[in-house]
């Protein structure tokens, strides 16, 4: 049970430093908070109200008090352990929510005062920081996360200073992870090395020399193509398919249309075009009978059965993703794998 | 825990997969419902794991507070399920679930404190000072290490102590081996040991401002 405790004035309730698990209300009575700021030194003092908890952090985290609590006048105080004050908060869930509040002020504050403080890297923009991570997977060879940070990039930043570079990466992590698998394969876009050797951890900026230099501009078919894939990413799925389409239409770059083919029929999917769906990718399978995204496209295949409620004809797709994918770790059979045992329960 | 009623913000997640990207914008945070996330950061060229989180666990908070990019990569380790929350559906998920919330508010008062750490670290101008303190936070904050003598031994890199110092790679390897020529510390490729610690205490006490 939580207890009242009386202090006299001039008495001390805990000090900096020490290490205690009591959590304290000031019921009556006046007490003041004492500490240094951190920046300048200096030291402060600020007073609890009637009714406010003090010593809650400290106590709830387990690490030395920041602050002495000073008595100024005759104070009554209730103590809490942490367990009591857990078991108090739980049924009082206004007054966690309220704590938060006043916690994330201080941690945004704070968060603040260190991010100004910070000089290199924490600096660096998002976007030149986020694509460097996908550079960093690249090079590593985590090509389905390369993947996903690429892909990331042309959302946020489809018309970005790197977008074309971003674009390019993308297309060698997919390419890739086709042709070699995850983390095989030869390490892609060696000319960053050299790069990476120079300046990554030093001050300039580093990313955006590469965009031009290399000699390899994305063509207009490709730039539709990654537009288009970004729109799906924003889930602006109708004006995503009439992309692919105009792409599929125009029939410039074999690659391109192959796989806008594709994008199209998941489009389908998407839109709730089951029917539609399901005789784009049989057209498409039979036009392309080693397209890359073979197994997606009969997942889609059984996913569209199952939502017209024909499970028999879906297990028959999953089964086959299975025959064709026999690497237990392969995203396409782990994903086939779960979707017919779902079918089954 | 009473979650059911969230299933709808329930999302899924294969083995590998990255949940979110540092430096992507994000406006949600997370609860761990099953499997493990790895946080990573990418720290000069290297992946530098910082947690591995476990199921009731989250991830994802200072979405909650400000729209600041991810500080970290959320990788999932297993196939993972989590609960996907945003500001909207923050309150009543906080309301309608004390346990939840109560847990948050640690969450919250151990980023505080490793923040303020952190800050004062960052506050000292004393390039040195700060190359000395990042060394004594970690001797605060790494559990299992052993504090029978004065020597202390980190598994950190220079890139990993540029980071915390706040400065950059080069002016903190010239810090370090100015610490090696002193013999106050010796660095190996995958640790560095710092003969005295109470030395480093000492030596940043007294770069600190008073008044």
């Amino acid at each position: 049970m939580p207890k009242p405790l009386q202090y006299r004035a001039g008495s001390v309730i805990y000090f900096q430093g020490d290490v205690a698990d009591k959590i304290y209300i000031l019921q009556s009575g006046k007490i003041s908070l004492n500490y240094q700021d951190i920046e300048t030194g200096q030291d402060i003092h600020d007073s609890v109200q009637a009714g406010e908890f003090f010593g809650v952090k400290s106590a709830l985290g387990r690490y030395p008090r920041e602050e002495t609590a000073l008595v100024l006048q005759d104070a009554t105080v209730i103590a809490f352990t942490v367990s009591e004050f857990e078991q108090f908060a739980i049924s009082n869930s206004r007054i966690i929510l309220k704590m938060l509040k006043v916690f994330s002020n201080q941690l945004r504050r704070i968060h603040k005062q260190v991010s100004n403080l910070m000089q290199n890297e924490e600096q660096q923009n998002p976007e030149q920081g986020l694509f460097r991570i996908g550079e960093y997977y690249l090079k590593n060879r985590q090509y389905a996360q390369a993947k996903y940070v690429f892909g990331r990039y042309l959302t946020y930043y489809p018309a970005g200073k790197l977008a074309m570079q971003a674009a390019k990466n993308l297309e060698i992590a997919e390419s890739s992870l086709a042709r070699y698998g995850e983390g095989k394969g030869p390490a892609p876009i060696p000319e960053s090395e050299s790069r990476a050797g120079g300046g990554l951890s030093g001050t300039g900026p580093a990313a955006p020399a590469a965009a031009g230099g290399s000699g390899s501009a994305l063509s207009a078919v490709a730039k539709a193509y990654y537009d288009a894939v970004s729109l799906l990413t924003q889930e602006k799925i109708p004006q995503a398919f009439s992309m692919f389409k105009k792409i599929v239409e125009m029939n410039q770059e074999p690659e391109y249309v192959a796989k806008s083919i594709y994008e199209l029929g998941r489009c389908l999917y998407l839109m709730g075009k089951y029917d539609e769906c399901i005789k784009h990718f049989t057209a498409m399978i039979s036009t392309y009978p080693r397209h890359p995204e073979l197994s997606n496209a009969l997942y889609f295949m059984g996913q569209s059965y199952e939502k017209k409620g024909d499970k028999d004809r879906a297990s028959t797709f999953y089964k086959k993703i299975l025959a064709m994918v026999p690497d237990e770790d392969d995203a396409a059979h782990i994903k086939a794998k779960k979707a017919l045992k779902l079918l089954e329960a | 825990m009473e979650l059911d009623a969230f299933s709808r913000f329930a999302r899924t997640y294969q083995k590998g997969e990255i949940i979110f990207s540092e430096y992507e914008p994000g406006d949600t945070f997370y609860l761990i419902q099953s499997g493990r996330v790895q946080l990573v950061k990418i720290i000069g060229n290297i992946e530098k794991i910082l947690d591995i989180l476990q199921p009731s666990e989250m991830f994802g908070e200072m979405a909650i507070l400000e729209d600041s990019p991810r500080s970290a990569t959320a990788i999932a380790l297993d196939p993972v399920k989590v609960l996907e929350f945003n500001r909207a559906n923050f309150e009543v998920l906080m309301m309608g679930n004390p346990q939840i919330a109560l847990k948050l508010l640690k969450l919250f008062t151990k980023r505080i404190y490793d923040q303020k750490r952190r800050f004062m670290i960052l506050t000292l101008e004393d390039p040195q000072a700060k190359v000395a303190d990042v060394f004594l936070m970690l001797d605060e904050t790494q559990p299992n290490i052993d504090k029978t003598t004065d020597q202390r031994e980190f598994k950190t890199t220079v890139e990993d102590i540029a980071h915390w110092a706040g400065m950059n790679a080069d002016q903190t390897r010239d810090i370090l081996n100015h610490f090696v020529n002193q013999r106050r510390v010796e660095i190996f490729p995958d640790r560095i040991v710092v003969k005295n610690i109470n030395d480093f205490q000492r030596f940043v006490n007294s770069r600190r401002k008073k008044t």
